[in-house]
């Protein structure tokens, strides 16, 4: 009870800071972008969003506390990740293959999220970990590699794009951001190479010719199991193919009938599919083995 | 009792008796020596252009840059301190740019042309305890061309902050003359080669130089294809038409 | 101040929980030309009813309606400033906010506090630019997407179910020469929306005491059957844009 009186006298010094503190974080929170123009100088007025973060001694862990379903399921605020991603690079180009599903601790919040975020005709991002973490930031990665372009009249290289989103994350790291992603692209100006990035959350980026990132990577890579093994992947399977002239939607898979039936009519696939009928034939009298001639 | 004139034009943020900010005045009549800059609006979008000045053989004129991108649907043209309006049109890209990441949609050509009137006020000013960052008024005014929802738009913006729509401006050392050319040429269902031929005889007409394809400058902006730089090709093409 | 020293007999552990839960569920149906928002009104937490009527469905324009649910606090204060930002827009760009821009608005606003989240989930209906009907679906901190239905709250697991059933027609085999409809019509939807509540009423208790259903209609489009519905009122403002309509019903209160 003392802290709480504490907390919201208006006499102790303590909380003359926090109202100071509250209101200078209100005044940041509309800055002069709400009302159409910043009038600012240069690089975007303050170089990156400002954020908001509670007056307490550890916001790190408060947010850990409130919102991390991985270390405490029971927490209140589930937030949606995702899972599978994966892509490499060949003599044609990138393939970008991702799985549609969102999960918010065990439901599955939606079957129909789009991981792969098309930074713009040319750059692709892929999503996992927290939903929101890769949205906005490979969103707002998007306007500075439009910006980079206006001032220097030439496209931003992968191996810069991707820099670009390792640095910006870094600034925030240890704060709870959860990003997992591939920048992938076809450098058009100087290397003229297919390129693919890993970057995360922790600061890493990674040059590479081939990545899966997510829970079910270590099924992805092997093969396109991931979707069937992996309870946080599934639903369906998002195909890009990322050519000279920028990136190019193939197609929308629904997974399980892949797995069992086989993708069908992708060009080159092999048309058939893990399906239940191989597994158990001959395993019950209903269903006899071919007899043997 | 009253200071003089000399004295009143000093400072950026002292009025004089009669009411006038003599830098900013000042900063007008620095346009009215840069090249002649037109505008001219069609129902099919906007065309731009501008005279360079190549003042040496040796000049390589396809580094003077007065016509630039602000984003695929605006443009903008330049006259008086060109060196200032990198900074204005450089707010003004980022100021569409943050738009469209807020509000996933283009922004509206007026919204651009009051970003760069709030910049253009903000000199002499200080926040909180800072140093003041703009010491003068900018010596630049500039034509923004563009299309939105409501249709391609030409506004014309003066180191006072101020932003006018025009269906055609000239401004820049010629621009009197050019103005009202364009007031007796000008007609409401002009096509967009009529615009781009009738910016080039106005220039034609203000330019000391024979005017060819080094030293002016066309850029249009349509709803097809957006904003676009005419090569020297297709602006050879039109100085043969005129 | 006079400082006494309290005796500590144990070790004290002090958490910053600014947050509480006050159930509830909302809806969301996006058919051809028209959009369906709803939300019960009780607010409750824990099992102590706060209140039978707490709206959870606000008007934002002539065309958008968002729907909050989580921490009731958090979600009145986020449309509050929300509608300030609307109106802000307006005056710097004399134009109400299209729909889409709406949604990017509220993922930007949201994710301004990434880290100290809002625990409100929400769900953005009304009319595109185009006149389709739309439904936006958030989670906390700003992850958005534009969605035919979605279900939101304490009875989401059970209504979600059952409208990727009945709406994305999952797990449901067409009659041999038929296909499912790509939308459906307003008067089915409305029935979809009235049985989801009634339903989630009889099986969970955080919802019930009332139903809010909002529904924006598309520019010249007609009246689909709606005027017969029970406890309809009209909230249009002008003339010849969206319309739109609120009906109040009961749910059970026990």
């Amino acid at each position: 009870m003392n802290s709480l009186v504490d907390r919201f006298s208006t006499t102790s010094a303590q909380s003359e800071i926090r109202r100071a503190q509250a209101l200078a974080a209100d005044d940041e929170e509309f800055s002069d972008a709400a009302w159409g123009s910043e009038a600012g100088f240069g690089s975007l007025a303050k170089g990156v969003p400002t954020f908001s973060v509670p007056s307490i001694a550890d916001p790190s862990a408060f947010l850990r506390l409130h919102t991390d379903d991985h270390a405490d399921p029971n927490c209140r605020i589930k937030i949606q990740h995702g899972t599978t991603t994966l892509a490499f690079r060949f003599k044609g180009g990138v393939i970008v293959a991702v799985d549609s599903r969102a999960t918010a601790g065990s439901y599955i919040a939606s079957g129909t999220v789009k991981k792969v975020i098309e930074i713009n005709p040319y750059l692709l991002g892929t999503m996992a970990g927290g939903a929101a973490d890769c949205q906005y930031w490979e969103t707002y990665l998007g306007i500075h590699c439009r910006l980079h372009e206006l001032r220097n009249r030439e496209r931003i290289s992968v191996s810069a794009a991707s820099k670009y989103l390792s640095n910006l994350v870094y600034g925030y790291k240890g704060m709870g951001l959860s990003m997992g992603t591939m920048i992938c692209g076809w450098d058009k100006t100087r290397c003229r190479v297919p390129a693919v990035f890993y970057v995360d959350s922790d600061g890493t980026r990674l040059k590479g010719d081939l990545f899966s990132v997510g829970s079910g990577s270590t099924h992805a890579y092997v093969s396109t199991a991931a979707g069937h093994r992996d309870a946080f992947s599934g639903n369906t399977c998002n195909l890009y193919h990322i050519k000279e002239d920028g990136w190019h939607f193939i197609g929308n898979y629904d997974i399980s009938k892949m797995h069992y039936d086989g993708p069908g009519d992708v060009p080159g696939g092999p048309g058939k599919g893990y399906g239940y009928d191989i597994r158990v034939e001959g395993r019950s009298s209903a269903n006899p083995p071919p007899v043997a001639t | 009792m009253f200071l003089t004139r000399s004295e009143y034009d000093r400072g950026v943020n002292t009025f004089s008796p009669e009411g006038r900010l003599f830098q900013v005045e000042y900063a007008m009549e620095a346009i009215k020596l840069g090249s002649t800059t037109v505008g001219i609006r069609t129902p099919n979008g906007v065309v731009l252009a501008v005279e360079k000045r190549v003042h040496s053989p040796l000049l390589e004129s396809s580094s003077i840059e007065k016509i630039m991108e602000i984003d695929v649907h605006l443009g903008c043209a330049m006259s008086g301190l060109t060196a200032d309006a990198r900074t204005m049109i450089d707010h003004a890209r980022v100021t569409a740019q943050n738009h469209s990441f807020t509000y996933d949609e283009k922004i509206k050509v007026e919204s651009v042309a009051q970003a760069v009137c709030d910049l253009a006020l903000r000199f002499g000013e200080s926040v909180h305890d800072e140093e003041a960052m703009m010491s003068r008024p900018f010596g630049v005014a500039l034509l923004i061309a563009g299309i939105d929802e409501l249709g391609p738009q030409l506004y014309h913006t003066d180191p006072s902050g101020t932003s006018i729509k025009y269906d055609a401006k000239a401004i820049g050392s010629g621009s009197e003359a050019a103005q009202s050319e364009l007031q007796d040429k000008w007609h409401k269902q002009m096509t967009l080669q009529e615009a781009q031929i009738l910016t080039l005889r106005v220039l034609k007409q203000v330019m000391e130089e024979k005017l060819d394809q080094h030293n002016v400058q066309v850029a249009q902006v349509t709803a097809e294809k957006g904003f676009e730089i005419l090569d020297e090709t297709s602006l050879k093409s039109v100085i043969e038409l005129m | 101040m006079q400082h006494v020293a309290v005796p500590h007999a144990q070790p004290q552990q002090r958490q910053f929980n600014p947050y509480s839960e006050n159930g509830g569920t909302i809806l969301a149906i996006a058919g051809a030309n028209f959009s369906v928002i709803a939300g019960d009104t009780r607010q409750s937490e824990g099992y102590s009813i706060q209140t039978r009527y707490a709206p959870k469905v606000f008007r934002l324009t002539d065309k958008a309606v968002l729907a909050t649910n989580g921490f009731a606090a958090d979600g009145n204060m986020f449309v509050k400033k929300v509608r300030q930002r609307l109106e802000w827009y307006r005056h710097a760009h004399a134009k109400d906010m299209p729909l889409r821009a709406i949604a990017r608005l509220i993922q930007t606003m949201l994710y301004a506090r990434r880290f100290f989240p809002y625990y409100v989930y929400n769900i953005l209906g009304g009319i595109e630019e185009d006149g389709s009907g739309a439904v936006y679906s958030f989670d906390p901190v700003g992850s958005y997407e534009r969605e035919a239905c979605r279900a939101a709250g304490a009875a989401s697991s059970l209504v979600q179910p059952f409208l990727d059933n009945q709406i994305y027609f999952k797990n449901q085999t067409p009659a041999p020469g038929t296909t499912h409809p790509a939308h459906l019509p307003l008067s089915h939807v409305l029935s979809l929306v009235i049985d989801s509540f009634t339903s989630a009423t009889e099986r969970h208790i955080e919802v019930g005491d009332g139903l809010e259903i909002y529904v924006v209609l598309a520019k010249g489009s007609a009246l689909q059957g709606l005027d017969a519905i029970q406890g309809l009122s009209e909230l249009t403002t002008t003339d010849d844009g969206e319309r739109m309509f609120v009906i109040r019903r009961n749910l059970k209160r026990d």
